[in-house]
């Protein structure tokens, strides 16, 4: 245990290196000098309330998504479909709430608009979640592959929307929607920022999944991913198992839609998921599905997006995409540092088999941080499972 | 519609299909080794990217012996990381894919800042006017087309072969079906693992330098637009087989050909619908073979023990694979 402990840590500062090196390189080759670049960064995140603000902002949607993602990546329910759900919550919430403020004339208060934005946005998400659960479940069609397959859809649908229904009648120059009648958008947290309440939000879910993650379900969902026989007999079947993970993550997504919508443009646009379906998920593997960690991962992952802008301005030659490429090596290095959490199996397994053979765990990752304490909860929740 | 649309949309669809087919028959062997290679997307556009740059010093031929390279180079970080240091595939493969769509951006940025006119490169097109291109209505499909797409037929029919007739192949299925069996008769799992992967990776970077120095001459950033995901489910759609992926690819390359042909024409649907078509057809494809593999499975669950335990394990990779 203390040789693989020492080796986690001599990963994790290996990773931490690379991560660094990388950056500098690609500042180098961008002929810019790295110390200018970071300062360039750290200006980029810090130099005012509004940029502080900006990573806040940043971090909501991508936490949102990540934390609900938790109980999906726990039981080994790979969905990489963020991306079309909060697309089709953010529509969902859009046409909801030009409806109902329809129905009040024009002068809807704002807490029923912000409620009906919000339920709206996460039966859009979470409907759109059901579909590839439903196949999953029914026909054992791969999850990752549907849900990509269904993001590419959402995004003609939103195309569709934005160019019909929901079309703004101003001449523009990209799709858009109308704007959000003025009560239905969040109110700000800081003023001067656009720091809105959705920042609340992103705690009182992190809290709950703190609260969560001790439960029972959630001991479960663990024993799932790697015996789902076992959690068979603790009452996991694999339909509740997939159709509940998927449809919090969908609701998850549909509700970061509506935020994306009223609490940041106000309106909405064709780029309304802008990669963070995909950030999430590298999100909460970084934060190794721990909310805290996945809380902090988010607000690093949005410091580095606005940290890039910074440093292509003060360089002047680096490319603000130096952030995703960053973000890759860090999912890899993230990879490669869960292997070594003294999971039992990944200990156990030879890297040819299968780990997840038993039954459709659909490659259940080995990621959780259980460590020492898998064993007792293998063992408390079948004890708990033989008293039920 | 035309007789000359139909010809025309036909005709490109071959030309779409060659990157998928080529990458396919990549991740084809990755499958049928019982491993998963979700990189994919990120090492075509690396190859994409690399084949243009490549292009423009040293002609198209240069071009897509630099994707070739880029793609392998990928697919050896990749394998180093999930062989040796036993990450876990899917991960590594979301971040080669995420790392390569940023780096082909960050890199184009840098070669040609904005503002500047993007390179162009000489393409390898279809001569054109061989003595069979001259027959009505088939000979523009068939024999017009440029070198590429033969070759992509060529390695089709090659890879079955490898498949059927050699050693490798032979090993790279037994590894795929049972490892722990292939390992006791004398196969070296990881090896071959290893192999399977670098070929996935080389063809991929092929696939995606094809995308670029094959047709369109130049590239922007997300120019792959998740055809990688498109090859994992083609692949997944045809079971692995040679045969069955150059099918999937088929269909998705006419639809995607028959959406950029035909909204010039009298159907009027709105545009979205033919650019979601190509997802929404290999989506629903998906669902029946996976249907039709569950059916089988069931089937199966009823015969002796020791299909039961093999069909378990076939589901259990969440892959369409053939006993």
């Amino acid at each position: 245990m203390r040789t693989l402990d020492r080796r986690r840590w001599v990963l994790t500062a290996s990773v931490v290196l690379v991560v660094v090196a990388v950056a500098a390189l690609l500042i180098l080759v961008a002929g810019a000098d790295p110390l200018v670049g970071i300062r360039g960064l750290v200006e980029g995140i810090s130099s005012s309330p509004y940029r502080i603000g900006e990573v806040f902002v940043g971090a909501v949607p991508i936490g949102i998504v990540a934390l609900t993602l938790i109980p999906a990546l726990r039981a080994g329910v790979f969905s990489v479909g963020a991306e079309g759900q909060i697309v089709i919550g953010a529509i969902a919430a859009t046409g909801a709430i030009f409806a109902v403020d329809q129905l009040f004339g024009g002068a809807a208060p704002g807490p029923v608009l912000w409620i009906t934005g919000f339920v709206a946005g996460a039966v859009g998400g979470g409907v759109t979640a059901l579909i590839p659960a439903f196949l999953a479940v029914r026909w054992r069609v791969n999850e990752i592959l549907s849900t990509l397959l269904l993001n590419y859809l959402a995004a003609g649908f939103l195309g569709w929307t934005l160019r019909t229904w929901l079309a703004t009648g101003e001449q523009t120059a990209t799709p858009q929607s109308a704007h959000l009648p003025e009560a239905a958008s969040l109110p700000l947290l800081v003023p001067g920022t656009r720091a809105h309440w959705g920042v609340l939000l992103v705690l009182v879910i992190g809290a709950a999944l703190f609260v969560w993650r001790r439960s029972r379900s959630s001991a479960r969902l663990t024993v799932f991913a790697t015996r789902p026989k076992l959690a068979l007999r603790l009452g996991a079947t694999r339909t509740q198992v997939v159709y509940s993970t998927m449809l919090l993550s969908g609701v998850g997504a549909g509700v970061v839609g509506w935020i994306q919508v009223a609490g940041v443009n106000n309106r909405l646009l064709n780029s309304v998921s802008g990669g963070v379906g995909f950030s999430g998920i590298a999100v909460a593997l970084l934060g190794s599905l721990t909310p805290i960690g996945i809380i902090l991962a988010a607000l690093f992952f949005s410091a580095l997006t606005a940290g890039a802008v910074g440093m292509q301005s003060a360089t002047g030659t680096v490319p603000a995409s130096i952030a995703e490429v960053i973000k890759g090596v860090l999912l890899i290095g993230v990879a490669c540092i869960a292997a070594y959490q003294r999971h039992p199996l990944a200990a156990l397994a030879p890297a040819g088999a299968p780990t997840a053979a038993d039954d459709g765990g659909g490659g259940a990752p080995p990621l959780e941080p259980a460590g020492e304490a898998t064993a007792g909860t293998l063992v408390e929740a079948e004890h708990e499972g033989g008293r039920a | 519609m035309s007789l000359d649309l139909w010809v025309a949309i036909l005709a490109g669809t071959l030309a779409l299909a060659a990157p998928l087919v080529l990458a396919g028959i990549g991740e084809g062997f990755v499958e049928r080794a019982g491993r998963i290679n979700l990189g994919i997307e990120g090492m075509m556009i690396m190859g994409a990217l690399s084949g243009v740059w490549a292009g423009s010093i040293g002609g198209p031929l240069l071009g897509l012996a630099a994707g070739i390279l880029v793609g392998l180079l990928l697919a050896i970080g990749m394998n180093l990381v999930v062989y040796r240091l036993h990450a876990n595939e899917i991960v590594v493969g979301l971040g080669v894919t995420m790392l390569g769509l940023g780096l082909s951006t960050f890199l184009f940025q840098l070669w040609i800042p904005s503002g500047t006119t993007n390179v162009t490169v000489q393409t390898i097109t279809g001569s054109g006017n061989g003595p069979l291109a001259g027959i009505p209505v088939i000979g523009p499909i068939l024999f017009g087309q440029s070198p590429l797409v033969y070759l992509a037929a060529v390695l089709l029919v090659a890879a079955w072969a490898v498949m059927r007739f050699t050693r490798f192949g032979l090993a790279v299925q037994a590894v795929g079906t049972d490892p722990a069996s292939a390992a006791l008769r004398g196969v070296r799992v990881q090896k071959v693992g290893a192999s399977a992967l670098l070929l996935g990776g080389a063809l991929a970077g092929l696939g995606g330098a094809v995308i670029t120095v094959g047709t369109i001459g130049s590239f922007t950033p997300d120019i792959t637009a998740g055809r990688g995901y498109i090859v994992l489910a083609v692949v997944i759609m045809g079971r692995s087989r040679p045969i069955g992926i150059a099918l999937g690819a088929l269909l998705f390359a006419f639809l995607q050909s028959f959406a950029l042909l035909s909204q010039s024409t009298s159907v009027t649907l709105p545009s979205e619908v033919y650019q979601s078509l190509p997802y929404l057809v290999t989506l629903i494809v998906l669902v029946i073979t996976s249907r039709s593999q569950m059916r089988r499975l069931f089937r199966a669950t009823r015969a002796p023990e020791a299909e039961n335990a093999q069909d378990a394990r076939d589901a259990g990779a969440g892959t369409a694979r053939t006993r």
